[in-house]
């Protein structure tokens, strides 16, 4: 059981001047699966994109992962995860096709999710990953943005993508076409790392260095971690609705391991 | 639409929308902003425009390209800024860019060449991944120091210029200080005791400070002060 292993706190709020909150935000603690989706779209069908988004991948994994048993290795959870973001996206585009009110609607995603020592990581828009690893906090995702992609392409120095007005225009999302290309990958989950999934209302108006020392100073208590960061970016403004997933990888989790834990739970009963 | 207004000694000379993906500013009659004047390029800068931002660049002129009187090679325009260019001054207008409408996310086809990469495995791409997309903060931040009178750090005097500061010691006894834009508050973070502010334990929930108040976490003593 994933609730072993992984400790897991979380919090969404609608900010300071949004009507609605559009983010979404999964916890699987059984299965080690987290995730925040940001919708888009008029009328809250954003907030529509995002739900439907979030349950639909949630209760697919929740089937693939407590299917995987002891299969060590990667590839069958990368699968996993790209199979339930294909399917998800493709029920979001028929649902927008289908109603007028959702035409358009689409909705971000960061996906992590825990298994055999390891973590399977996917994005998709400009919700984020990062890992805090001893006091050094890492950006595990790369934005499908128009700010990231004007960076990279030389157009505007990294350090003056903040003065950007481009910072809301994503250029991959979730449903808003028949065909989605997630980026997955994986990372070494080692104890004592803190992996936070937000959404950008949070990194479009706190700074890396001060989400970095949040969670440093208060790695011991995530739930207060969780609620300083959304506090951080509700006292700068809340422009936008914000989301933050923190999970702490408590101790080693072998795949291997959690098959020997059922065999020995079974050995009680038989 | 955003405007720009060129004008010299204070008095305006010409005014345009910016309606074009692309602009040149120069001395010669091709440029759609022409500015006579010797120390101006034929051709000295451009604006282009990218997503709902326009970005002046220079071009190669020798008298350089000016933003709010500091010389500049690329510059995202901001609602406001004026640009020098020899004698005269060309200011950017647009007030619709600093409304908050512009942050609902929408979606925009990728510029090109960027490659259509994976993430890559962890520890090759963080090295580049991090840029500042945070927008600068608006607003005032109380200004307060602490002091320690006892404890293992005792003498110290801390400047809470930080969005947290802690107090005491990570795995005994642990409090945080928080820098609001309405002031500091204290909260415990872990410990099997409360922090203590003049003498009264806390509970779970963040504590406002007042300057002169003495804190108490595990075994350090903490004074608070605010300007």
């Amino acid at each position: 059981m994933a609730q072993d292993f992984l400790e897991i706190a979380a919090l969404t709020d609608v900010g300071k001047v949004r009507q609605f909150n559009e983010d979404s935000i999964g916890i699987d603690a059984e299965t080690g699966t987290v995730l925040v989706a940001d919708g888009m779209g008029g009328h809250r069908a954003g907030e529509v994109a995002s739900r439907m988004a979030s349950d639909l991948i949630m209760a697919e994994l929740h089937e693939a992962v407590s299917g995987l048993g002891n299969e060590t290795g990667m590839i069958a959870a990368l699968h996993a995860a790209n199979q339930a973001i294909k399917r998800a996206n493709r029920a979001v585009f028929a649902a927008s096709q289908t109603q007028a009110a959702y035409k358009g609607m689409g909705t971000t995603l960061a996906l992590a999710l825990f298994h055999n020592n390891k973590v399977v990581l996917a994005h998709v828009g400009d919700s984020r990953i990062y890992r805090l690893r001893g006091n050094a906090l890492q950006l595990l995702t790369r934005d499908d943005s128009m700010l990231r992609d004007q960076v990279d392409l030389g157009f505007i120095r990294a350090e003056d993508a903040g003065e950007s007005h481009n910072r809301n225009l994503i250029t991959r999302a979730l449903g808003i076409a028949e065909a989605v290309k997630p980026h997955l990958t994986d990372d070494s989950a080692l104890p004592g790392d803190i992996y936070l999934l937000c959404s950008d209302g949070l990194t479009d108006i706190v700074e890396e260095r001060d989400i970095e020392l949040i969670l440093s100073a208060l790695r011991s208590n995530l739930p207060l971690a969780c609620f300083h960061l959304v506090q951080t970016a509700k006292d700068n403004g809340g422009y936008d609705n914000v989301s933050a997933i923190l999970v702490r990888v408590r101790e080693r989790f072998p795949a291997a391991r959690r098959w020997g834990f059922l065999r020995w739970l079974r050995g009680l009963f038989t | 639409m955003a405007k720009l207004v060129l004008s010299v000694g204070g008095a305006v000379v010409h005014q345009c929308f910016v309606d074009k993906l692309r602009l040149t500013i120069g001395r010669d009659a091709v440029n759609q902003i022409v500015i006579d004047d010797p120390t101006v390029g034929r051709e000295h800068a451009a604006i282009l425009e990218i997503g709902n931002d326009h970005i002046v660049e220079d071009l190669g002129s020798a008298a350089g390209t000016f933003v709010n009187g500091a010389r500049v090679v690329r510059h995202i325009l901001k609602h406001g800024d004026t640009m020098g260019f020899g004698t005269h001054a060309l200011r950017y207008l647009n007030p619709k860019a600093e409304e908050s409408e512009l942050d609902r996310t929408m979606l925009i086809r990728a510029l090109p060449k960027v490659p259509d990469k994976p993430s890559q495995p962890t520890g090759t791409e963080a090295a580049d991944a991090t840029i500042n997309t945070a927008r600068p903060m608006k607003g005032h931040l109380p200004s307060g120091r602490v002091k320690v009178l006892a404890g293992a750090r005792a003498g110290a005097q801390i400047e809470l210029d930080r969005v947290v500061a802690t107090l005491g010691t990570p795995g005994g006894h642990l409090a945080v200080i928080t820098r609001r834009p309405q002031g500091y508050f204290v909260t415990h973070v872990e410990g099997d005791r409360y922090p203590q502010v003049n003498g009264e334990a806390l509970d779970a929930e963040p504590h406002a400070l007042r300057s002169g108040d003495m804190i108490e976490v595990g075994d350090e003593k903490i004074e608070f002060l605010q300007d």
